[in-house]
């Protein structure tokens, strides 16, 4: 009886001392000051293999892991990475029925153009071949022309895709990679071009499940002609194509032999790159550690380890940020205000990559008509929204492009918040006020539902104040919220819908073709409002092959005002980013242009406040003039 | 000298209501679940002829978001400028309905598969006890979403589904109790004169398990009241712009180190009503299983 | 006893398989399908979505593609669609901070719920009772997000103390009692938020038990041999009303399982519950067909180990 006492009573009261000891112990917990960078995570990556995976947590890791043959530097121009140099050009042949007509049309183009000429010509057999300094079909297709009318008519070329247009010439643009020297993996061994050839054919391996796949698709060949030089051959010009070499480079000596299926458990979740920092540790669902990798191309990081620590949601990371668990804090805008005034905080604002917008279904007949969309557009109090909803941290949309963007067009002009405006526009279009409010039009309510996803409090919110906006204009708005799974499949993916809250978040290119292209409105596809317009289809073609830099920008500038004017979507807003850090926790060396180190404290860059957070250092572990030396 | 009074007996359910009167804390908690149901009652009729006390709750008014208790605004504003008080008069009478009718279908549920379970007793007892043990297995969260995916986040669907993932309680206890009072003598004289099944559990069973049938109903409330807040907090709840008290504290975590009164308020109101319930259906419980 | 337990284990392996196929076609049925790629993904083709679907076997009917995940769940080669890895090495991972957290917590309800039953039992009807039935129906009440957030909101604000995950960032570079207390902290802050209920529970079934049982003659007998009360509380009452100690164990654990998914999430603390979750909102399939394999595997040793252990204890139950 003695014993059963002891332990009905000795227990609990075992379990409370141990309470009251532990938490003690948590309040006097001086965690030693490490060299290490911590960071919060929202979503945990679902894999560090980087062709594997498209989610913002698993780049963020594995841009610290792996480089790319190019990236963006601060200012997003295109800069090497583990290429120092790159030279594009182009191919375009010329087929004829016999070699003698091609000879015939080489001799045409060598008299009719001015020295010097434009390309460099051979021949082979029944083709003519010329290698020009530029790849797209303009020069080409003049070509052409100055041989059509000098009689000579090439041979077309079968279509590149079943069901196609013939070509009546072939255009190959051809990029030449001149990779870095000296890299070397984590583990030891050489990089070498055989790891970007490699990487190319992963992407491609249906096995292998890659979402990059559509960025490559164009590809023809890529040859490694010797181990620091790669070349690509395209199909035909397609301008983005440089841009999908910013994807990380796979090492070809740990998976070129290893079937696909192997990798989740012998490469995914150990990776191994070139870049600055290499993989540590991965508690699931907890923490993943990286260690500096002493033998960077570019010198040792000065931080010794950054670790990753996964949080579930926003509110969890701000409780750890306030503890200092974690040093960043991406706070939301209605937070940001108490901050600004506090001296412990340094804070980085810039408007983000992404657009808030409402897509309306053009499939609905309500609203096909221009005039209707553009009241709506009126009726809605966007810059309120900006104001309530962001706390002023954000801008109204004008399109499809965001501020940041070397192709924005700053001149176009979003719609005013004007509900006279909008009414009257309503009245033309036929909807008349009806007898409750509600306008009518042959016998038909202005009624709709405006979806949006939960767990996401802006949309919902916007979802709250277009509703009451548009009831002024006598509009009935109903909202229904899903999660997120259940939108995709049930509406968005067949296109059955009313309207629907959400946003786009974009990279820094300008190719939007699966977005608004009229031939991607199948189910599942990207333009699930069913946008169709002949002139954006042409722009947008257009753009896909246009590589000349004010070219660019004209083309995206058209593009940006048609597809505002027409109001596929009510623009709303790009919200602007915040990030809070403990003031003077971090400091940024960095390599500058001309091979010296930059000093200076973290700042914001076009690029974002993380740019080259591989250079960051913690003061109280100063970097060592000796400790670095700027290679290459 | 003692005195002989007659008096009418005592049917046993006026002796039941006096041990429960009896009780203090039967008495307050009932005292506090008559005014909330005043309140719910009240705010419901008066938006019915579209009055709105003190605000209207979908109200939006985005220059007060986010106000402190204060003369105006007695338990503060939320994100969107709406009164938090208004907004949970409206969000009491969704949960109180929320407790009712969820606890009327798992009582609806239970007490029939208690019954057939309790009175026929072998193999039909046997099937029927192992898959409330099979349904017990199941997380009841994932249950709870899957069903509120499938049929749409309405409020109906929401407490028939609640409702139907927490009838196995029920069930056990009046399989039980039928099982008990099936060997009663006037039980067994009614089966011995013929009559039929049905009428013996309604007739003469029921009436008598009644009592912790009822105790299980007043248990049961709060259960679902608790079980809707949660879901609400997840996300699951009941749609805007109606109000819930777990959806506002839904929508206020997010505002959690800077909105206090966000979370405290339909917190406190979830815990007092849910503590009156309980006390009450404790104190009846006592009440019935008293032997004084 | 052998014939017993074996008609038990029969009777679990049937039960789970009916439990396997009816989660599976739940979770399936459910509108939603798995989308790995987080947000609308202007970069994810057609082609590589109907890819990925046929690796998944999703393009098939769903009886077939219950048989498949069956198949792979016991060949041990069932990988989640969310990273392609093998799905009981997730679950692996997850089950002993699993085990941990809900033992601390059944630990704490039963030691706690014990002692508040037995002292209100034994002041049954006086204040003391009183009292502790209305702070075991508070802990019943209590929503059990709300209590977590206003402990981190004292604990965060006012003390500056970490709650999250299992131990403090940068404890490693402490000593190793300080480490110690620090995961024992992270420990039994979720098991003691998630113990409450179980705590009320506990103390309400046993001091109801216990009246029962000191309601007997035996005790009555006891009492008027002269036995000190205390002697004839717990060595003749509590002794006898055992078993809510040994069915609470049986009882608690489903309920702690899925209770857990609020608090894990609010500490951000790597359980099962939070993995189950996430698997819902992800539509994981075979995530989720597993790890209800698991739990309910779980849930029937436990109540299997319950009727063993209370057949031990007490003499008089006959298993038949």
């Amino acid at each position: 009886m003695r014993t059963l006492r002891l332990f009905l009573f000795g227990i609990p009261a075992a379990l409370l001392v141990l309470l009251v000891a532990a938490f003690v112990n948590a309040t006097f917990l001086s965690v030693a000051k490490k060299n290490e960078m911590s960071i919060g995570t929202l979503g945990e990556p679902s894999t560090l293999n980087p062709i594997q995976q498209a989610d913002s947590a698993s780049s963020q890791v594995g841009g610290l892991i792996f480089n790319g043959l190019i990236k963006y530097n601060q200012n997003l121009e295109i800069v090497g990475d583990l290429a120092t140099k790159w030279e594009l050009s182009q191919e375009t042949t010329f087929q004829f029925a016999t070699e003698e007509e091609a000879r015939k049309a080489n001799f045409t183009l060598g008299t009719i153009l001015t020295r010097p000429l434009p390309f460099e010509d051979t021949l082979q057999g029944n083709a003519l071949i010329l290698r020009l300094k530029e790849p797209g079909n303009k020069l080409s297709e003049d070509l052409l022309g100055e041989l059509m009318s000098d009689g000579h008519h090439p041979l077309p070329f079968p279509p590149l895709e079943p069901g196609g247009k013939e070509r009546p010439f072939k255009a190959e643009p051809i990029i030449r990679f001149t990779l870095r020297d000296g890299v070397r993996w984590h583990d030891g061994a050489p990089f070498t071009s055989a790891d970007v050839a490699f990487t190319y054919r992963a992407i491609m391996n249906e096995k292998v499940a890659s979402p990059r796949r559509s960025d490559f698709d164009l590809v023809d060949s890529v040859e490694t002609p010797d181990p620091r030089t790669v070349v690509v051959r395209y199909k035909k010009p397609f301008s983005p194509a440089l841009l999908s070499w910013m994807t990380a480079i796979l090492p070809e000596h740990l998976l070129g032999k290893l079937d696909p299926a192997r990798w989740p458990e012998a490469y995914n979740r150990a990776p191994v790159g070139t870049g600055p920092f290499k993989f540590g540790e991965w508690k699931t669902n907890e923490f993943i550690r990286l260690k500096k990798n002493p033998d960077y191309f570019l010198g040792s990081p000065w931080l010794d380890s950054v670790v990753f620590r996964v949080l579930p949601d926003p509110l969890t990371l701000q409780l750890a940020f306030q503890t200092r668990q974690v040093d960043f804090w991406n706070v939301d805008p209605w937070a940001v205000k108490g901050l600004q005034g506090d001296q412990r905080f340094d804070l980085f604002s810039a408007p983000g990559n992404a657009y808030n917008y409402i897509g309306w279904n053009l499939r609905r007949p309500m609203f096909q008509d221009l005039k209707v969309r553009q009241a709506l557009a009126q009726a809605v109090n966007v810059p309120q929204m900006i104001k309530y909803i962001l706390y002023g941290h954000g801008v109204q949309s004008t399109g499809i492009f965001t501020p940041q963007m070397w192709f924005f067009d700053p001149l176009v002009k979003p719609l005013s918040h004007d509900p006279e405006a909008a009414k009257k526009l309503l009245d033309e279009a036929g909807w008349k006020p009806g007898a409750d409010g509600i306008r009518v039009k042959e016998g038909k309510r202005f009624s709709f539902t405006l979806l949006a996803n939960n767990g996401n409090e802006v949309r919902r919110d916007i979802a709250t104040l277009v509703q009451d906006d548009l009831k002024q204009v006598g509009i009935e708005v109903k909202v229904e919220i899903y999660e997120w799974a259940v939108l995709l499949k049930r509406f968005v993916n067949k296109g059955e819908f009313d309207a629907i809250v959400l946003g786009w978040g974009l990279g820094y290119d300008f190719d939007q073709y699966s977005i608004w292209h009229s031939s991607q409105t199948h189910p599942e596809e990207l333009n699930f409002v069913g946008f169709s317009n002949t002139k954006v289809d042409h722009l947008l073609t257009d753009l896909r092959q246009e590589y000349a830099r004010p070219e660019i920008i004209r083309l995206a500038a058209e593009l940006q005002q048609t597809i505002y004017g027409q109001q596929p979507y009510l623009f709303l807003f790009v919200p602007e980013g915040t990030e809070v850090m403990w003031k003077g926790a971090y400091r940024l060396r960095h390599p500058g242009p001309d091979g010296t180190w930059i000093d200076e404290p973290v700042h914001m860059t076009k690029a974002g406040w993380s740019y080259d957070m591989e250079w960051f250092y913690r003061p109280e572990y100063p970097p060592t003039a000796k400790a670095n030396s700027i290679t290459r | 000298m003692s005195t002989v009074t007659a008096t009418i007996p005592e049917t046993p359910t006026a002796r039941v209501l006096k041990r429960f009167r009896a009780d203090p804390m039967a008495r307050v908690s009932v005292v506090i679940i008559i005014l909330f149901a005043l309140l719910a009652g009240g705010t419901a009729l008066l938006s019915c002829t579209g009055v709105n006390w003190p605000y209207d709750p979908n109200l939006t008014s985005l220059e007060q978001k986010l106000l402190p208790p204060s003369p105006s605004h007695w338990l503060g504003t939320d994100n969107l400028g709406r009164d938090v008080l208004s907004r949970m008069l409206h969000g009491a009478s969704i949960s109180l309905t929320v407790g009712l009718i969820a606890v009327a279908v798992s009582l609806g549920i239970g007490v029939v598969v208690g019954a057939v379970a309790g009175y026929f007793g072998g193999k039909v007892d046997q099937i029927l006890m192992r898959s409330v043990d099979a349904l017990l297995c199941f997380p009841t969260f994932f249950l709870i979403l899957t069903a509120v995916a499938l049929l749409g986040p309405s409020l109906i669907n929401i407490v028939v589904v609640i409702g139907l993932v927490s009838w196995t309680g029920t069930a056990r206890l009046v399989r039980g109790e039928f099982l008990t009072l099936r060997e009663t003598e006037y039980v067994k004289s009614a089966r011995v004169l013929g009559q039929r099944a049905w009428t013996i559990i309604t007739r003469h069973i029921l009436p008598n398990a009644a009592a912790p049938i009822l105790v299980t109903a007043v248990l049961g409330i709060p259960d679902a009241i608790l079980s809707e807040a949660g879901l609400s907090f997840l996300g699951f709840g009941v749609q805007p712009p109606q109000a819930t008290w777990g959806n506002i504290i839904a929508d206020g975590k997010t505002y959690l180190l800077d909105g206090w009164w966000l979370i405290l308020f339909p917190g406190l109101a979830i815990l007092v009503a849910s503590l009156s319930f309980y006390l009450a259906g404790d104190a009846l419980r006592e009440a019935a299983e008293s032997r004084s | 006893m052998t014939s017993f337990i074996l008609r038990r284990l029969g009777l679990s392996v049937v039960l789970l398989f009916i439990i396997s196929i009816v989660s599976f076609f739940i979770v399936t049925l459910t509108p939603g399908s798995p989308y790995p790629w987080g947000e609308l993904n202007p970069k994810i083709s057609a082609e590589v979505k109907a890819n990925f679907r046929k690796k998944f076997h999703l393009d098939r009917p769903l009886h077939e593609q219950y048989a498949l995940i069956m198949r792979d769940l016991f060949t041990g080669d069932l990988r989640s669609i969310k990273d392609d890895r093998p799905v009981m090495s997730r679950i692996m991972e997850r089950l002993p901070a699993t085990l941990a957290l809900n033992f601390t917590a059944i630990l704490i309800s039963l030691s706690f719920g014990t002692l508040l039953g037995v002292y209100a039992a034994r002041n049954a009807g006086r204040w003391q009772d009183m009292a502790g039935s209305f702070i075991a129906f508070l802990f019943i009440a209590l929503p059990s997000f709300w209590i977590s957030y206003l402990l981190a909101i004292v604990l965060v604000k006012g003390f500056h103390v970490p709650i999250l995950g299992t131990h403090s960032y940068g404890i490693e570079f402490s000593n190793p009692f300080a480490a110690g207390l620090d995961t024992l902290w992270h420990l039994l802050l979720p098991a003691t938020v998630l113990a409450i209920g179980g705590i009320a529970a506990q103390s309400r079934y046993l001091r109801a038990t216990m009246i029962g049982t000191l309601r007997e003659d035996y005790i009555r007998t006891a009492r008027a041999k002269g036995l000190a009360e205390e002697t004839v509380l717990y060595k003749h009452a509590l002794r006898n009303s055992i078993r809510p100690l040994v069915t609470g164990i049986g009882m608690l654990l489903p309920a702690l399982i899925s209770g857990a998914v609020i608090v894990e999430n609010i500490f951000a603390y790597p359980g099962m519950g939070r993995l189950g979750y996430e698997a819902v909102l992800e539509r994981d399939y075979p995530t989720l067909v597993a790890l209800n394999f698991v739990v309910a595997a779980l849930v029937l040793l436990g109540n299997l180990l319950s009727d063993l252990l209370y057949a031990a204890v007490d003499p008089r139950v006959r298993l038949e």
